[in-house]
């Protein structure tokens, strides 16, 4: 176990070297830069910017340099200082914007996570066992109905439910009295009751997807002579169940579990910025538009490491689960 | 319906208000408006300031105020203190002074007809209209208490204007005479003149613009110790502390000039608005201001201003989240970017639930969308045909615009070229409504002369090989001008023209636009009522300060060696020589600003009959159908409001008098 976990490590830091370079590329090469979209939005206000002006502010944040050069100040800052950058459009420092906004994503996310697996193992086993029966067809329905209906669209519909039904705050993941207040456990009330939509909006499709793992898995497991084996020993069904097909089940759901966060996290931009939440999906997209370099790239840098180190996290939960994964690949 | 329509009448009514004359230079003026001193024996304030005052904390409210304070005249009535005016912000730009507040040195009056004071009590213009000099408030003074004087406006002139260590490219042309800059000299504690060796014939006007506000939003006590000439050692530690190591981008992001959103990051900062700061905004989801206690104005009662207590900015960047809520009346006022023609109904239906109303909102801009072709284009073909008046004729001819205005802009406004709109002085019938009938018949006409049509009913270059185009538009920007060329890219087709329209997103349309080789591009027509388009003479000649729609870049080099012939020209500029009218339009663009009274009005006269023959742009239509939903408890908002950017609508409709009942 000791070595694989080593191996499995050494494995993650070329991957982060290659990701911070391209999270950088990705924003840099494009053409135009951050002035030139300041200029553009200013357009569309019907202000101008004079070229001189351009031009100060192109040489202040160092965007006439060379991009390998612009890229190592920033990595160095990454990697030396935990300096993620500058904002140009927050004229803040990157790491003031991003973690607050990387806190509240984090929430959601294990959430929507947890919502998953609440809702989709128990529905998965019962629908193994008791597969063909009503339930088992009904939940089925739901589940290919989640899976089916974008989540952008689905987070629209229950937008407007809320607004036209419930009468409901829509936008954001704070009562307006609570949004830049310090926090507190009413705070955390009114971010419980606010988070449950988007959470309901991100899992569907996850747990459409988690209970037909399962579901397949299980029912591949239910009829091996093991599970006949410990039956005729005499051990209660339940039990039974839990011990070992459920455990075997798991296996391919565990190794799948960082696909599922990946895409809450990516996923989640969308019905971030149609639902107007704090997390860091709109922030993203909006440094990308305004190409806000180090923010975009801290951004990408970050999102990638999270990918990254859930790898490695399902990988390793994986090798505990199953010890024939240890052992494979000497 | 009916209600419609006597909604577009009334706004018509409106702005044409926006018809007369602004103060003209030549002779003192003493301001007419209501706008006077009031002869208050004693002043009125605020509730939550009277227990400060009791307390001794603040100074009581004839102290804090100027000797002669502005009074602005509620457009209904005197007004009540208390409340909190919600506003819905894309997280950005608070700074954009059309929704915050509008303090110039001079202001435009509430229709736009006229200048009238603002911080400035009043003003001179020397007879030769060489020398301004602006007479400021005795005793007035920033929100910390300080005093405000002459000082304050030189240290924006030496030390952010003309500070070339610091981000502002320079003074803008809104400042300049023919490419000179203005001598700021402090005539006394409280008067500062402006001159120049030319006569400049629009400074009055230029001031009540968005421009006018830089020059009285750096206060000297204040920001001194961010100047790394007066304060070296300071500014080292603060640069220090923040790890800065630019000192132009460190003071871009801690003081800022005039557009910066950092300029309202610092709760410390004194300023002059009706409200001030009590947090940072930047990243920030929600921020408060709160009454400034030195704000300068009364109404005429002798109650200080504002009345609203409190204002709130609610981050929310996406529209439809912004509309939501404004129709559910969590807003005070809906924002320009989702109070559209295309809303209306949405808004309409809501007007009970959200508790809200809807007010007219007149749009300044002279076009929906402006189409510019490449004139000085690298290919001599596409260069021939686009500078031939008769293919503009012919496409302008191919439009339908009615049939666009009916689905696309849901039968609001007229078709129009881009031309000064009706309400304005220098409105030009044949400038604004030639070619504008769609008649495939005419086109053709016209068409045939440049590109003969082909065998198979494509039009042929004067080379006799077939002829392409395309057109690039922002799908972005305006989502309305992707539905309107998809409508005209099929009328076009009909006339036998071989046309590919390009949508491109908000960051690509800039390189799509500034190519050489682009055929032409789409952009909207701002700045039309009114006395505006004097201030944008570079709109109507396609030069929109840096970037043109299409290339002109030859006929704009022409014009720089005409007014320099030692000018160093961008790189991949070449010199052409524009045809004598489009000579004398350039002409008339340096001529006119230096010129006042009938002069000028008979200049203006030649550029748009010039512009008329010419035809350089085409239009399709003459915005209409704007408006903002305004919460029912809300009072002495004006009947009709402006939209613009010169005149920054709605802010010139003062806040500050805004009150809740």
């Amino acid at each position: 176990m000791g070595s694989f976990m080593l191996r499995r490590i050494i494995y993650v830091i070329p991957a982060l070297i290659a990701v911070s370079l391209i999270s950088f590329l990705v924003i840099a090469i494009p053409p135009g830069d951050y002035v030139d979209r300041l200029a553009e939005l200013r357009a569309a206000s019907g202000d101008v910017i004079p070229l001189a002006e351009q031009q100060a502010t192109r040489a202040a944040y160092g965007l006439d340099l060379p991009i390998m050069v612009q890229y190592w100040d920033w990595i160095s800052g990454v990697v030396l200082r935990g300096d993620f950058g500058y904002s140009f459009s927050f004229n803040l420092p990157v790491k003031d914007v991003i973690w607050p906004r990387l806190g509240l994503t984090v929430v959601l996310s294990v959430a929507s996570l947890l919502f998953i697996w609440v809702m989709a193992i128990p529905i998965g086993i019962y629908s193994a066992v008791r597969r063909y029966s009503a339930g088992d067809y009904a939940f089925t329905f739901l589940g290919f109905l989640g899976l089916a209906v974008p989540n952008f669209l689905l987070a629209l519909a229950a937008m407007y439910v809320a607004f036209a039904v419930f009468g409901m705050n829509v936008g954001g993941l704070f009562s307006p009295e609570f949004v830049e207040a310090p926090w507190s456990w009413a705070r955390v009330v009114d971010l419980l009751q606010h988070l449950w939509l988007p959470m309901v909006v991100l899992g569907t499709s996850g747990t459409a997807s988690v209970i037909r793992i399962i579901r397949a898995n299980l029912m591949d497991e239910l009829h091996k002579p093991y599970v006949t084996a410990a039956r005729a020993k005499g051990m209660g069904e339940f039990g039974l169940l839990m011990k070992y097909p459920v455990r075997h089940a798991l296996n391919p759901f565990v190794s799948g579990q960082n696909d599922i966060f990946v895409d809450i996290v990516s996923g989640g931009t969308i019905v971030a910025i149609v639902m107007g939440l704090q997390t860091t999906g709109p922030l993203l997209l909006d440094a990308l538009r305004t190409q806000d370099m180090h923010m975009a790239a801290s951004f990408i840098l970050m999102l990638s490491v999270l990918v990254v180190i859930g790898t490695l996290f399902s990988d390793l939960l994986l090798a505990w689960l199953d010890p024939r994964i240890r052992y494979q690949q000497g | 319906m009916q209600n419609q329509f006597l909604g577009v009448t009334r706004l018509l009514a409106v702005t044409s208000a926006l018809l007369s004359a602004a103060a003209l230079p030549g002779a003192i003026v003493l301001p007419s408006q209501a706008q006077d001193a009031a002869a208050c024996a004693s002043y009125t304030e605020a509730p939550q300031l009277k227990a400060q005052v009791d307390a001794g904390t603040l100074p009581p409210a004839a102290e804090r105020l100027p000797l002669e304070p502005l009074v602005i005249q509620p457009a209904e009535g005197k007004g009540v203190y208390g409340g909190q005016f919600i506003d819905s912000w894309g997280g950005g730009n608070l700074a954009d002074i059309r929704q915050f507040g509008y303090e110039p040195l001079v202001r435009w009056s509430v229709d736009g007809s006229q200048v009238v004071p603002g911080i400035a009590k009043s003003w001179e213009i020397s007879d030769d209209a060489k020398t301004y000099t602006f007479h400021l408030r005795e005793g007035m003074k920033w929100s910390d208490g300080h005093p405000f004087t002459a000082d304050d406006i030189l240290f924006w002139w030496d030390r952010v204007e003309n500070n070339v260590k610091v981000i502002t490219g320079g003074p803008r042309n809104e400042y300049k005479v023919d490419g000179e800059i203005p001598v700021v000299t402090k005539v006394n504690d409280y008067a500062v003149s402006f001159s120049w060796s030319k006569p400049n014939g629009l400074f009055l006007q230029q001031m009540a613009g968005p421009y006018g506000q830089r020059a009285v939003q750096f206060p000297k006590h204040y920001l001194e110790q961010f100047d790394i000439d007066l304060n070296p050692e300071g500014v080292a530690e603060l640069m220090a502390a923040a790890g800065a190591t630019d000192y132009a981008a460190w003071w871009k992001g801690n003081v800022g000039s005039y557009n910066d959103p950092s300029q309202f990051n610092d709760p410390k900062r004194p300023s002059i608005h009706a409200w001030v700061g009590t947090d940072s905004i930047l990243g920030k989801e929600r921020v408060t201001f709160v009454r400034n206690p030195y704000y300068f104005a009364v109404d005429p009662s002798c109650q200080q201003l504002p009345y609203i207590d409190e204002r709130v900015w609610a981050s929310a960047a996406e529209p439809e989240v912004t509309l939501l809520q404004a129709i559910q009346g969590q807003i005070t006022m809906s924002p320009r970017n989702v109070s559209i023609p295309q809303n209306r109904a949405v808004f309409f239906d809501n007007q009970a639930a959200g508790d809200y109303r809807l007010v007219p909102a007149a749009s300044c801009d002279y076009n929906t969308a402006v189409l510019a072709f490449s004139v000085n284009h690298p290919d001599p073909i596409k260069a021939q045909v686009f500078s031939s008046k008769d293919f503009r004729a012919g496409i302008s001819q191919a439009i339908n615009r009615q049939e666009i205005i009916d689905t696309v802009y849901l039968g609001q406004g007229e078709p129009f070229q881009p031309a000064p709109l009706p309400n304005s002085p220098f409105y030009n019938e044949t400038m604004a409504r030639q070619f504008t009938e769609f008649d495939l018949a005419a086109a053709a006409e016209h068409l045939d002369k440049i590109l003969p049509m082909g065998p198979d009913g494509v039009r042929l270059g004067p080379d006799g090989k077939p002829f392409a185009f395309s057109v690039e538009i922002n799908a972005d920007f305006k989502p309305d001008t992707v539905d309107a060329f998809q409508l005209i890219e099929r009328t076009w087709k009909q006339a036998g023209l071989n046309v590919t329209i390009n949508h491109h997103s908000d960051e690509l349309f800039g390189a799509a636009r500034s190519k050489p080789d682009s055929d032409g591009s789409v952009w909207v027509g701002e700045n039309g009522c009114g006395q505006l388009p004097l201030l944008n003479l570079s709109r109507f000649m396609n030069d929109y300060g840096g970037w043109s729609l299409g290339n002109w870049n030859g006929w704009a080099a022409w014009d720089r060696k005409r007014l320099d012939p030692n000018a160093e020209l961008p790189e991949g500029w070449e010199v052409i020589e524009p045809p004598a009218n489009v000579q004398r339009l350039y002409e008339l663009r340096s001529l006119i600003p230096q010129t006042i009274g009938e002069e000028q009005t008979a200049l203006m006269q030649e550029f748009t009959n010039l512009q008329a023959e010419e035809f350089l742009t085409i239009g399709i239509a003459m915005p209409a159908g704007f408006y903002r939903s305004v919460k029912n408890n809300l009072h002495n908002v004006p009947a009709e409001l402006i939209e613009g950017w010169l005149y920054p609508g709605p802010a010139p409709s003062n806040f500050a008098s805004y009150y809740f009942q």
